[in-house]
């Protein structure tokens, strides 16, 4: 059978064209530009003054950038614990063919995802205002000791984050993780049931291991995720200045808004963007050492 | 074999030839269609509250300058903030006149001098013998390295407001207050409830409230930047402050609770009377205390705030507005104009008293009659009379860029001095100096070097 006709050698340039364009345009070049400012102190991109390696040597010892960074680990490392155990439970509920509605809750859980960022950060804050926030008002209900003026967007803004964002993902990671689950093969969890498996040791033997790539996947994700956190904090914390007392809530990116937008410093903001850059192709380079780069 | 057409035509899917269509398309559409450049003089405000008043003024210009014709556009503050700086950036479309509020305005002055986005208005106010008219504390917020780029909306000298109701009722006589140490005093039985537990607190704040910590430093006579605007954070006498003020809030001598100025349940507290006393602004009387909480009418009564030292200063100001011409402005002389008209007129200064309570900073009106008027909110007492008395006394304000970052490390040190003071039970002031003192020089050593690496700054830390 005679193969089809080869392409002529510019057909696949055709197709990649517009892409590469694209990329050189809008990602290439702005990536080569912010190396080149990183190393200019501006105000505005119209002022500028190069000041060579001075950007990265004041990061070194900025304590506002080591808070904004010591913020979004903790924010990361929080989001983790708390994020991936609920979202893995509900998603094994949410799996059980016997659990009546389990479509209808799915859609309760994943519905907060489908909500714009900016209106589910005002809703935070609102659920978390003094005497009339739902968790002040809530908790003074239930526990009449509970101080309804509990400063939690002043005092307790990591925490106050940690909640929203646990509201805000764990639906979401519940859906990858769903997805996993119905991925699991079923002889292998019958052949273990046969053998005596009790539930427990089905899910750690069988179940984990296979959902372990996409577990992984999320981990990532969200890891990726949580250290470019901006507009949840932004929101929130608006009315304590950003970053609220100790700038408590200030994370990387609201860091390098601040610098870059507000300030007009794209020199140094570039700097953070470039360190901030560094972290997240060090972790990638991590999970994938971790993974053995194990596909999903 | 396929004809050219049909065969360039397959390369794609319909859908994807659809959407070619609809993208080359919407591009052509795009640039052909002209938007017309917006007409006459472009006003932006942030404050909804100033609004019925300017549509009013507005109009009143409009028909008396029927080819200066004024379009005014009420924006969010952040908003604004961020037109403003991308237009002083990189040359976005801006109103020709904005008002811009105090918080805001810093990130403009940060660049070299001549790059300030501002018309630098400095010799005109002198020529015109505005400086002299304008009180001059006001001119501060809008003053960097020796120019001026705006005029001042506003004063906003701070008074005492107290609960009448309460003292009158405990039969307290507060017209021998002087200092801080005498209203605590002569307040103190208000505290005790029928139990003998506390009930009630003497003064709004919490060691984390900004406004409250900047106005009582600035009454206090601490600053946070000198005249050159190099930053003092640890000067003496803010460990003195900071040490004091860290005894409101924390210990046996406890004065203060927190009461949220902007919020439902902030008003719901502050009539119930869970404080006392509470910092107030012109225009938080006229915007937020008169509409907002009317269940206090006839309960209030207003006083200069107490001094921190006998002889020492009764107000301090909260807040500010001014009105700034963009030195992108094809009509710089209009703007000017109209500036006057709406910042400067006798009669806009009784308007801007009577709708939003708010002084102006021209000192020719203050000798108005409307500022006698007795205003039955606070129980008969002449509001306007009693903060333009205080007008010409608030203290000077810096326009550094960096204002918000030392207030926000000032702040941070109290917050962490009134920690300690609760962790090592030493309530006393003095003792507290100390700490205060360490914590400032820290807090110093950060906003210093921050500053420093600013190239465009002359004035160098």
């Amino acid at each position: 059978m005679k193969s089809s006709r080869p392409h002529a050698a510019w057909v696949p340039w055709f197709f990649l064209g517009p892409f590469l364009l694209g990329f050189a345009i809008f990602v290439a070049w702005p990536l080569v530009r912010a190396v080149a400012l990183s190393l200019e102190q501006t105000y505005g991109p119209g002022v500028r003054v190069f000041i060579g390696l001075r950007n990265f040597e004041f990061l070194l010892r900025d304590p506002l950038f080591w808070t904004a960074f010591r913020n979004t680990v903790v924010f990361t490392l929080g989001s983790l614990l708390l994020q991936m155990p609920a979202a893995l439970g509900l998603a094994l509920l949410l799996n059980r063919p016997s659990l009546r509605g389990r479509h209808w809750f799915r859609l309760v859980f994943f519905s907060p995802a489908l909500i714009g960022m900016v209106f589910a950060a005002t809703l935070a804050t609102l659920v978390f205002e003094k005497q009339t926030g739902l968790i002040n008002y809530g908790l003074h209900a239930l526990c009449r000791r509970w101080d309804p003026d509990f400063p939690w967007l002043e005092d307790y803004l990591m925490t106050s984050l940690l909640l929203a964002a646990l509201w805000l993902y764990t639906g979401f990671n519940m859906v990858y993780f769903l997805a996993a689950l119905q991925n699991v093969p079923a002889d292998q969890l019958e052949a273990a049931s046969i053998d005596g498996a009790g539930r427990g040791r089905r899910f750690w033997h069988v179940t984990l291991p296979s959902i372990l790539p996409v577990g992984g996947f999320v981990v990532l994700l969200s890891v990726a995720g949580s250290f470019q956190i901006f507009v949840l904090p932004y929101v929130m914390f608006l009315r304590t200045g950003g970053g609220g007392p100790h700038d408590r809530g200030l994370t990387i990116l609201m860091y390098l808004y601040k610098t870059g937008f507000l300030a007009g410093d794209l020199g140094y903001a570039s700097a953070i963007g470039w360190v901030l850059t560094l972290l997240l192709v060090g972790l990638v380079l991590l999970h994938r050492r971790l993974t053995r780069g194990e596909e999903i | 074999m396929r004809a050219p057409l049909a065969r360039l035509l397959g390369v794609l899917s319909p859908a994807a030839w659809l959407v070619v269509v609809l993208a080359i398309g919407s591009s052509i559409g795009v640039a052909l269609v002209r938007v017309p450049p917006p007409r006459g003089l472009q006003f932006w405000i942030f404050a909804i509250q100033h609004r019925p008043y300017y549509l009013r003024a507005v109009a009143a210009w409009n028909h008396r300058h029927p080819d200066e014709q004024v379009q005014l556009t009420l924006i969010n503050g952040n908003s604004l903030q961020q037109r403003m700086m991308s237009s002083f950036f990189s040359g976005t479309p801006i109103a020709d006149v904005l008002e811009v509020e105090r918080t805001i305005v810093g990130p403009a002055f940060a660049g070299p001098l001549d790059q300030v986005g501002f018309v630098d208005l400095t010799d005109r106010l002198r020529r015109q013998g505005l400086l002299e008219a304008v009180n001059a504390p006001s001119f501060s917020p809008w003053t960097s390295r020796g120019r001026i780029f705006g005029i001042p909306h506003d004063v906003h000298p701070v008074l005492l407001a107290y609960r009448a109701d309460l003292v009158a009722a405990a039969g307290i006589d507060v017209s021998h207050i002087a200092t801080w140490d005498d209203y605590f005093r002569v307040m103190a039985p208000l505290m005790q409830g029928r139990d003998g537990s506390v009930e009630r607190y003497l003064i709004n704040g919490w060691p984390s409230d900004l406004y409250t910590c900047e106005i009582l430093l600035l009454q206090a006579g601490g600053a946070l930047f000198d005249a050159r605007e190099r930053p003092t954070l640890n000067a003496p006498a803010n460990a003195r402050f900071i040490a004091r003020l860290a005894t409101w809030y924390t210990g046996p001598h406890r004065v203060a609770r927190s009461l949220d100025y902007f919020s439902a349940s902030g008003h719901q507290m502050l009539q119930s009377g869970l404080t006392v006393g509470l910092l107030v602004p012109d225009w938080y009387v006229g915007l937020i205390l008169k509409p907002e909480i009317p269940g206090l009418a006839g309960k209030l009564k207003l006083m200069p705030l107490p001094a921190w030292e006998p002889g020492g200063r009764r107000t301090s100001a909260w807040g500010g507005t001014m009105l700034a011409i963009a030195r992108s402005s094809p009509r710089p002389r209009a703007a000017w104009d109209f500036a006057q008209y709406l910042y400067l007129d006798p009669a806009g200064a009784i308007a801007l008293f009577r709708g939003d309570g708010i002084v102006t900073p021209v000192k020719s009106n203050w000798g108005n009659p409307a500022y006698d008027e007795p205003d039955p909110y606070f129980c008969g007492q002449p509001v306007g009379r009693l903060f333009v008395d205080e007008a010409s006394h608030v203290p000077l304000r810096t326009s550094s860029p960096y204002n918000q970052l030392a207030i926000s490390a000032f702040d941070n040190c109290l917050i962490d001095v009134t920690a300690y003071a609760a962790r090592t039970g030493r309530f006393d002031p003095g003792a507290l100096v100390p700490e205060a003192q360490r914590l400032l020089d820290a807090a110093q050593a950060e906003v210093r070097s921050q500053i420093g690496r600013n190239v465009f700054l002359s004035v160098q830390p």
